[in-house]
């Protein structure tokens, strides 16, 4: 008996070993031999974001260049829109990457947000059964679709979740002029990539970022039936991503050399390149929008600031 | 070498003993009989050192033991051994049973390479562990489980267990009255081996005829808390109390 | 296991955002906070335990209310009062905890403690105290005697180790919101365990991923339940 035992316990202490061994990969690319950002390397930025960038994998293929460069990590926090903002507002990050131009318009405003740049953008697509019972396919008016979608009362699910893309589909059912309610609108409190699901299930309508639908296209029987601006679609389904980094002023510990370091890297030319190129299911995702020979004042203040208009 | 004088001990209003004056020597058997409930245990508990009396003293070698420091008088129980009337033996090997007084005595680094090497292979029984289960006639069952032991059995471990660091002197409470006469007979040689030994031994016991066997010296534990002490004949067949004349003829029925 | 083959047996894995690495990353960063979490704990509830056990003492009562309420308290709201004591507003702000496995490791110990604690009072209850007296006059020091009572609950208080670290690996609300699930680009995970990342998977429609996670996870929670009943067994074989 004591000599199986010592023979189960070496067994069991050398397997622990060995697994721990293998298992402890480097904590991110802290000592990595890029060239040296004096003052900020070896440091770790905390960026949060929304899931369905996040979930597009374009940070995990670009960031490593950064984290190169400056001998950083980044680490990139998908929480959703609200929370993204939230953990901003308490100083848990140091900079922020929503699409949700209303709400950045808010932080800017409450001091929590600085030195906004516009970043990229991409579009909501509507999507739909292939039957098509509402008869939206090819209609140029998003508004239009949600009203014939109502009025017909084809199911229509609703991500519900106070996300960017439910946050823009409430905006487009109040362009619209309509109050969705009723058994055909279900909301389902619940990520992009749920609703597709759902709705592939049960044959319905949703609003989609096109990037979560493209990365999902070939599991779910769904076809894009209103298209947005990329595809020539109206402007109302555009899908515009900012950047911000979080005040040191209200916050002295945000990590803001790096923070800025960050923006200033992801807007210039090379970043916004990779973007373009930066492709899911041979389709691209994002369309770059920092690097322009106009100016674009609008992108660093809250959308219809003006200096006359200000309160100082 | 233990001595109880004119002890008293009460429980809130309650006198359980009074004014009990009693020793133990090294190399003899006291025991104390009595009816059930009349306070023997109290009695050996004192003697063990875990109660004071609330009036009275307790003397171990001339040192009065309620008047030490936490500390000294932990050394002095560490020399005491005791046996109850129900086994408790752990749930382990019997070995290890009556290893246990003798890990505790050790100091720690001593107890934990003691126990790193018991994990990982067997390292030898100490000697005395092996002499005490001898003594109590079970040193074959070394590595047998104590759970697994009959009744008579268990009870004789637990003597082993007691006996194991050579206290000065060891207490049994009722240690045969749930057991067979052959097991009774095995415990009664194993105490007569010990006081051979020089180890002084207090059985508390309501067997008037365990007593006659094995006893030098009698204490007598009535209802009213008067005691009788002294050697065993004149106990038995002269007694200084009437009371005690008629219960150890049977005739007190309490 | 060569990774390719394992692909192929499971399809679904070939949509995983990583390879090589990214699975053993977060299984290690389950086990380290897990494991991490359930051994503080033990080292607290099993004193805990005894004090219930055997002694008195005021809010006694009061104690066991927390520990059977602790019982079922949903993990989210776990993570979410960890955040407020983590976050950079929250008392625990200067230490830096946030989105780390430290902090998660702070939530699965709240999470782990009363199950550890109630299972373990009952097994210590159970006891004799004729056990606990025979040690104490046989020369033990109350810490010898406590070591006693430890020993002979053994096999009660393994459930209660089992059944902590049962809770606190299969639990996902309240890592989530204190680690923040997150992998380095490199694929290597920093707070992300099997569970969040079952969610991530979860939440992009993508089931079938989701579901070879789950089959990790619980191959996992065997395994340990497994080599702990074993050792057990030798235990009693001795």
């Amino acid at each position: 008996m004591p000599i199986q035992r010592r023979k189960f316990i070496a067994a069991v202490g050398g397997g622990a070993l060995a697994s721990i061994a293998g298992c402890s990969g480097t904590d991110g690319g802290g000592q990595s031999e890029g060239g040296s950002s004096a003052g900020v390397t070896g440091e770790t930025l905390t960026l949060t974001t929304t899931t369905s960038t996040y979930d597009t994998g374009l940070l995990d293929a670009i960031h490593s260049d950064f984290e190169e460069m400056y001998g950083v990590t980044v680490d990139a926090v998908a929480q959703g829109t609200g929370a993204a903002l939230e953990s901003a507002r308490n100083g848990d990050s140091d900079v922020v990457m929503v699409h949700a131009r209303g709400l950045e318009d808010e932080f800017m405003q409450n001091g929590y947000g600085i030195n906004r740049r516009d970043l990229m953008f991409n579009d909501f697509v509507i999507v739909g059964p292939e039957n098509d019972p509402a008869g939206i396919q090819g209609m140029e008016s998003a508004t239009e679709a949600l009203t014939t979608i109502a009025e017909s009362e084809a199911a229509f699910v609703s991500r519900g979740d106070n996300s960017g893309t439910h946050t823009k589909e409430l905006n487009l059912w109040e362009a619209a002029g309509t109050d969705p309610g009723g058994e055909w609108y279900q909301e389902i409190g619940g990520g992009m990539g749920e609703a597709l699901n759902n709705a592939n299930q049960q044959g319905a309508y949703t609003l989609s970022d096109r990037g979560t639908f493209i990365s999902q296209r070939s599991e779910i029987d769904l076809t894009i039936l209103v298209q947005g601006p990329i595809e020539g679609g109206p402007e109302i389904l555009s899908n515009p991503y900012g950047v911000m980094a979080v005040n040191p002023g209200v916050h002295d510990n945000a990590n803001y050399d790096l923070a800025m370091a960050y923006i200033g890297w992801i807007t210039s030319p090379g970043a916004q390149d990779a973007i373009s190129n930066y492709e899911m299911n041979g389709e691209q995702l994002f369309f770059p929008e920092a690097v322009s020979e106009d100016p674009n004042f609008q992108q660093y203040v809250p959308e219809g600031w003006s200096s006359d208009s200000s309160e100082e | 070498m233990v001595r109880l004088s004119n002890a008293t001990h009460a429980y809130g209003d309650e006198t359980v003993i009074e004014n009990l004056t009693l020793s133990i020597d090294p190399g003899e058997v006291v025991a104390i009989i009595g009816p059930s409930g009349v306070g023997k245990t109290t009695v050996l508990r004192i003697l063990a050192l875990f109660l004071s009396p609330t009036e009275g003293s307790v003397t171990f070698d001339g040192r009065d033991v309620w008047s030490l420091s936490e500390d000294e008088r932990l050394k002095l129980r560490r020399r005491i051994g005791m046996v109850f009337q129900e086994a408790s033996l752990f749930d382990a090997t019997v070995a290890r049973n009556v290893e246990y007084g003798l890990r505790v005595r050790e100091s720690w680094t001593d107890r934990l390479r003691d126990e790193l090497w018991s994990v990982v292979g067997s390292n030898g029984t100490p000697a005395a562990v092996t002499e005490s289960l001898d003594l109590v006639g079970l040193a074959d069952k070394l590595d047998q489980e104590a759970r697994s032991l009959s009744g008579g059995e268990a009870q004789r471990v637990s003597f082993a267990r007691a006996l194991a660091y050579d206290p000065s002197y060891l207490l049994l409470d009722e240690p045969t009255s749930d057991l067979d006469p052959r097991n009774t007979d095995l415990i009664e040689d194993a105490v007569l081996e010990a006081k051979d030994r020089g180890i002084g031994v207090g059985v508390a016991t309501h067997d008037m005829h365990q007593a006659e066997r094995i006893a030098d010296r009698i204490a007598v534990i009535l209802g009213d808390g008067i005691a009788e002490f002294g050697p065993a004949e004149q106990v038995f067949e002269n007694p200084t109390d009437e009371r005690t004349a008629k219960f150890v003829s049977g005739e007190l029925v309490y | 296991m060569p990774l390719e083959q394992v692909v192929q047996l499971f399809p679904a894995l070939a949509d995983l955002p990583f390879r090589e690495g990214y699975i053993r990353s977060i299984i290690y960063v389950s086990l380290y906070v897990s494991v991490t979490a359930v051994t503080l704990s033990t080292l607290f509830s099993l004193p805990v335990a005894m004090l219930m056990g055997f002694t008195d003492f005021p809010g006694k009562g009061l104690v066991k209310s927390v520990i059977n309420t602790g019982m079922g308290f949903p993990s989210v709201v776990v993570g979410l009062l960890v955040l407020f004591a983590v976050s950079n507003q929250g008392p625990l702000g200067p230490l830096e905890l946030i989105f780390t496995k430290e902090a998660m490791i702070m939530s699965q110990f709240v999470l782990a403690t009363p199950p550890i604690t109630a299972i373990s009072l009952a097994a210590i209850s159970g006891v004799s105290e004729n056990v606990r007296d025979a040690a104490r006059v046989l020369g033990g020091t109350r810490l010898d005697v406590a070591l006693v009572v430890i020993k002979e609950a053994r096999y009660g208080i393994a459930t209660a180790i089992l059944a902590g670290f049962g809770r606190a690996i299969s639990e996902v609300g309240s890592v989530l919101i204190v680690g923040g699930n997150i992998t380095g680009s490199d694929g290597i995970s920093k707070t992300r365990t099997l569970t969040t990342a079952i969610q991530l998977e979860a939440r992009q429609g993508r089931y079938d991923t989701a579901m070879v996670l789950g089959a990790v996870l619980l191959a996992l929670v065997l395994t340990v339940n497994a080599i702990v009943v074993r050792l057990g067994d030798e235990g009693a074989m001795r």
